[in-house]
């Protein structure tokens, strides 16, 4: 049995299909489905056993970056919570882990508030390039297994300073290697350089680089030696891996 | 309205400016005279729909008008000016692969016979808009073109948008009353675009910035988008008694006039309140619903809500069959919108579609999952007529066939003038090496990464040829190529397709007729580059015009258009779209500013595999170094002559049937793999190019001697005509590549090199000695250093 992948979206998410695709394409079957439906009752989380938050705007990035989306999503607290209980991959991209982290699911905490953000880059606008990411090979994240040291992807955000509530949380989150990538060149001014950051388990990842967009070797900025399959390929396959 | 249909000219006219309905006395006598037929007077309603659809915005009465063009005493007629250049090229090519051309809200060409897709593309200007609101102007000039895409056949899914603008000099800070600096008006355009482009998920990943004194007061503002589109699903066809259904934001008040007012020049009295106002999370649920339902065909028409609202919207889709319309149904921003401003506000994110009864239940459905308003406003109802109604008032009753085919025509006077020659050089340059600094830094030339890294242009995965390559991302592309694999689900199909431009209002100064070859070539070339199969290359015109009642302004426009023509049909590439935008001009304490004619090319073509596409950056150290055409000399329309104002207006002869062999060429090489980069030759000659390409930490070392014979050095390096392409081939593969290049115009001008040292020298005299890394600074500081 395939394992199924949920893509949630809202108003405006905008990567749903470029990430329903990568899952698709490492074996997963992949359902993009709006948070309404879920709301409404049509369709349930626990039928799901991989979880995405996809990229974009979601409504808009009103009041702040995923804001709106995560207000919807704790009105579901309870299903979500066992969804991540239950050990299930869970991976938020860009306003997916803007999301994550405004709903108090990142960094992971035992009283599941919010404990960190997502602050608007130090340029003070949205930035696109690509960027080189340093792999932490200690983390306990299942999606970040097997990648290499250093490996590239594109970043498009205009709020990806990541800021936690304190040093104490920064360092818990460094000495549990919760944070898998780092910025070897720090484009927004997040702290000690974070680009993304897992939970204890490894299973719930939040980063703003986007690997759905470096998953073949065409996508990529430089147009040589190019490998069919790229960095990004890796943070899918390992999620359908470990659920198959 | 009272005393209309026995009024007078003069109060007529009076009527038209207290109105702002931008008709001419003979519209007005022609609207007066129905009228008086049906023995009544119309009401606001009725005169506000008729100046929205003849107004200039909508049918496009020069363009598509009759045109008397006299050239040196000699006189000629064009009956439709519009289908006797534009559209001819197209109808004599008659290339099977286009799939619709011209008649609804985008072109349309084949992908490839095999695939079962179909490529739209259509670009739009929002200028009048973005001069006086540059922030919400840009937004919904980006809105309204999405929406042409969204609103093409039975809706296509928009994959790629494209901007390019034209600006004042930033040095100009002190404007007259009631005009913003130019500084002003980009900072607002490029946020305007980039935050409606971004939140809609589309990548802007192609586009181009050009400044020049006359559009100090006029900007120019052109978006595009292209969309994918089911070959199936190209046609729309509105049954009898379907429902006009309208999804999207409420109606207000904002945008009242905005056709008309985008009719006629801007002057200090010029307000705001004709511009929309935007929203792009409402325009992505509209987006939404449109591909769930077109999935689940439940409508059989629909078309978006642009100029005009829902005056033309439902005005043109109920053209054939009449409509009836109870505008009490619409869903209001503001209770206290008027009847009328209902009918023709253009308040944005509005699509209206034709459903079949049975179908209505489920899009409700869709439209509640995905948050997007939606109502039924009446139906096509078969009668011919177009009727409105708010309630049991009866505010419209008239004739399609009036309101579509009673437009008065009348002939335009258009003179043209060759202008004088200038053969003689009036500069005499110093030091190579410094006229190459000062034209990379040039804002013509000049990296433009500051607007573009603001844009999400990696958004839906699928921009493999970005606006910047290489390891270090500086190198700039001459195309954008997109591989839409995730919206397709095909992701072992590597058909893909690229989008360039061409634009050169510094030439068309000069001579317009060459213009438009020079900006049909510069996309062409730009496309080969890339790798894209140029034998299927399709082209948008847009036009930007100052004020048509001048003869001469006309004139040079009529020349363009005939150079469009000639161009298209030598070149063998079909126009399958394309807009016109006139009085761009401005009075200025009685002063008129007209804007430089300038004509905007978009092209388009399928890429057969875009894992073989090229980018622009030096690859490997010791590769030979070809150029491809013959330099040709002449400084006129160049970034040169504008710095050093050096006289010499000479234009390089274009000779389209050579170029397009040389690049048919050059597009087979890059598929055989013979190629490691290419670069066209475009704004700030040769030297420039070779600058670019040596951008990612190599650089080459040129000797221009057997390729410049008889010219002058700056001409070598500087001049900017048609036909030039720097290759790097592969070294193991120059021989193949040699071996088909039999009657092909290249030369080998030199190698790749690892040095940090850009050298170009001319019969063994070096010329250009220059640091790369110092060029990559000027070039990448210029804009931003003005900003």
């Amino acid at each position: 049995m395939k394992p199924k992948a949920l893509i949630l979206r809202g108003a405006a998410t905008n990567c749903d299909m470029e990430t329903a695709a990568a899952f698709n394409y490492c074996g997963a079957k992949a359902e993009t489905v709006h948070i309404n439906e879920i709301l409404k009752g049509f369709k349930k989380i626990s039928d799901y056993d991989i979880l995405a938050l996809p990229g974009g705007f979601s409504y808009g990035d009103d009041i702040s970056a995923g804001q709106i989306f995560a207000l919807k999503i704790r009105s579901l607290k309870k299903d979500f919570e066992n969804f991540i209980k239950a050990g299930k991959p869970v991976i938020g991209i860009c306003n997916g882990f803007q999301v994550l982290v405004k709903t108090g699911y990142l960094p992971e905490n035992p009283c599941g508030e919010r404990r960190a953000t997502l602050f608007l880059n130090d340029c003070g606008r949205f930035i696109c390039k690509w960027v080189k990411l340093k792999v932490n090979p200690k983390s306990p994240c299942i999606f970040t297994k097997g990648l290499p040291e250093e490996i590239e992807l594109p970043i498009a955000h205009g709020e990806g300073k990541f800021l936690p509530r304190d040093k104490k949380d920064l360092e818990a989150i460094l000495a549990g290697n919760l944070a898998p990538v780092f910025y070897v060149e720090n484009p927004n001014g997040s702290a000690a350089d974070i680009a993304g950051i897992c939970s204890s388990r490894g299973n719930v990842l939040g980063l703003m680089p986007h690997p759905e967009r470096n998953f073949f070797g065409v996508q990529g900025q430089k147009k040589e030696g190019k490998n069919f399959l790229s960095a990004g390929f890796m943070f899918f396959k390992n999620a359908v891996d470990y659920c198959s | 309205m009272e005393n209309f249909i026995n009024a007078s000219k003069k109060e007529l006219l009076k009527l038209n400016e207290k109105f702002g309905w931008s008709l001419n006395s003979a519209e007005l006598e022609k609207a007066r005279a129905y009228f008086a037929g049906l023995g009544r007077n119309p009401t606001r309603a009725e005169m506000e729909t008729i100046a929205q659809t003849w107004s200039e915005h909508c049918k496009h009465k020069t363009f598509s008008g009759p045109v008397e063009l006299c050239i040196g005493g000699r006189k000629r007629l064009f009956r439709n000016l519009f289908k006797e250049t534009i559209v001819k090229a197209t109808l004599k090519l008659n290339k099977k692969w286009c799939l619709s051309v011209f008649k609804d809200n985008a072109g349309v060409i084949e992908m490839s016979p095999r695939s079962k897709w179909g490529l739209a593309f259509k670009a739009e200007t929002h200028n009048h808009p973005c001069a006086v609101a540059p922030y919400g102007g840009a937004e919904t000039g980006v809105g309204g073109v999405i929406r042409d895409i969204l609103g093409t056949g039975l809706g296509a899914k928009p994959v790629l948008n494209t901007d390019n603008f034209c600006f004042g000099p930033f040095e100009k800070e002190k404007m007259p009353k009631g005009f913003l600096p130019p500084k002003k008006i980009y900072e607002g355009v490029v946020e305007g675009v980039r935050d409606y482009g971004n939140r809609m998920g589309i990548p802007t990943a192609a586009g181009s910035v050009h400044f020049d004194e006359s559009y100090t007061f006029n900007p120019l503002v052109y978006v595009g988008c292209v969309g994918l589109i089911r070959k199936d699903r190209i046609f729309k066809k509105i049954k009898k008694g379907d429902l006009i259904v309208v999804i999207g934001g409420p109606t207000g008040r904002d945008g009242i006039h905005g056709a008309t007012f985008s009719s006629a020049d801007i002057d200090e009295n010029t307000g705001s309140s004709a511009v929309q106002i935007g929203h792009a999370v409402n325009e992505k649920k509209v987006l939404d619903v449109i591909m769930k339902a077109a999935d689940k065909k439940l409508y059989n028409a629909l078309t978006d809500c642009g100029a005009g609202g829902f005056s033309s919207a439902i005005g043109e889709l109920g053209a054939d069959t009449g409509a009836c319309v109870d505008l009490s149904k619409a869903l209001l921003k503001d209770s206290s919108v008027k009847p009328w401003e209902i009918w023709v506000s253009e308040s944005q994110e509005r699509m209206v579609l034709s459903v079949p009864r049975k179908n209505l239940a489920a899009l409700k459905d869709i439209c509640g999952i995905e948050e997007c308003p939606i109502c039924v406003l009446g139906s096509f109802d078969g009668s011919g007529r177009l009727r409105v109604f708010f309630g049991n008032e009866k505010i419209i009753d008239m004739d399609m066939a009036f309101l579509h085919g009673g437009l008065p025509k009348f002939v335009k006077k258009a003179v043209y003038k060759p202008r004088p020659e200038i053969k003689h050089f009036t500069h005499k340059p110093k030091d190579y090496n410094e006229v190459l600094n000062r034209i990379i830094s040039d804002v013509n030339v000049c990296s433009k990464e500051a607007i573009i890294r603001q844009y999400d242009h990696e958004v839906q995965g699928a921009t493999v040829l970005k606006p910047f390559c290489g390891k270090s991302g500086n190198t700039p592309s001459d195309a954008a190529v997109i591989w839409p694999y995730a919206f397709t689900g095909e992701m072992d199909n590597y058909e893909g397709f690229a989008v360039s431009h061409g634009f050169d209002s510094q030439s068309g100064k000069i001579n317009p007729y060459l213009m438009s070859f020079y900006a049909i070539d510069e996309a062409i070339r730009s496309l080969a580059c890339a790798g894209a199969d140029i034998s299927r290359t399709a082209l948008l015109d847009n036009f930007c015009c100052a004020n048509p009642g001048n003869p001469h302004i006309l004139g040079d426009f009529a020349m363009a258009a005939l150079g469009c023509r000639d161009a298209a049909i030598a070149y063998g590439a079909p126009f399958i779209s394309g807009k016109d935008s006139f009085y761009n001009q401005s009075k200025v304490k009685g002063k008129d500013y007209p804007i430089a004619l300038s004509l905007l090319i978009s092209a388009i073509a399928p890429v057969k595999d875009v894992r073989k596409t090229v980018s622009s950056e030096f690859k490997k150290a010791g590769n030979p170094v070809y150029l491809i055409g013959r330099i040709k000399g002449g400084m006129g329309g160049s970034v040169y002559s504008k710095i050093f104002k050096e006289k010499n207006n000479v234009l390089p002869p274009c000779k389209p049937r050579e170029h397009m062999k040389d690049y048919l060429f050059l597009s087979k090489a890059v598929e055989s793999g013979f190629v490691a980069a290419a670069h066209d030759v475009s704004k700030g000659g040769l030297a420039a190019a070779a600058a670019k390409m040596s951008f990612d930490g190599l650089t080459c070392k040129l000797e221009l001697g057997g390729v410049c014979r008889g010219l002058r050095t700056e001409e070598a390096l500087f001049s900017q005509g048609p036909g030039l392409i720097i290759v790097e081939v592969e070294s193991g593969k120059e021989k193949a590549f040699l071996k088909s290049s039999c009657g092909i115009r290249i030369s080998k001008i030199g190698f790749v090199s690892a040095d940090e040292k850009l050298e170009i020298s001319l019969r063994g005299e070096t010329q250009i000695k220059a640091d790369t890394k110092k060029l990559l600074s000027l070039w990448k500081n210029s804009l931003g250093d003005k900003i």
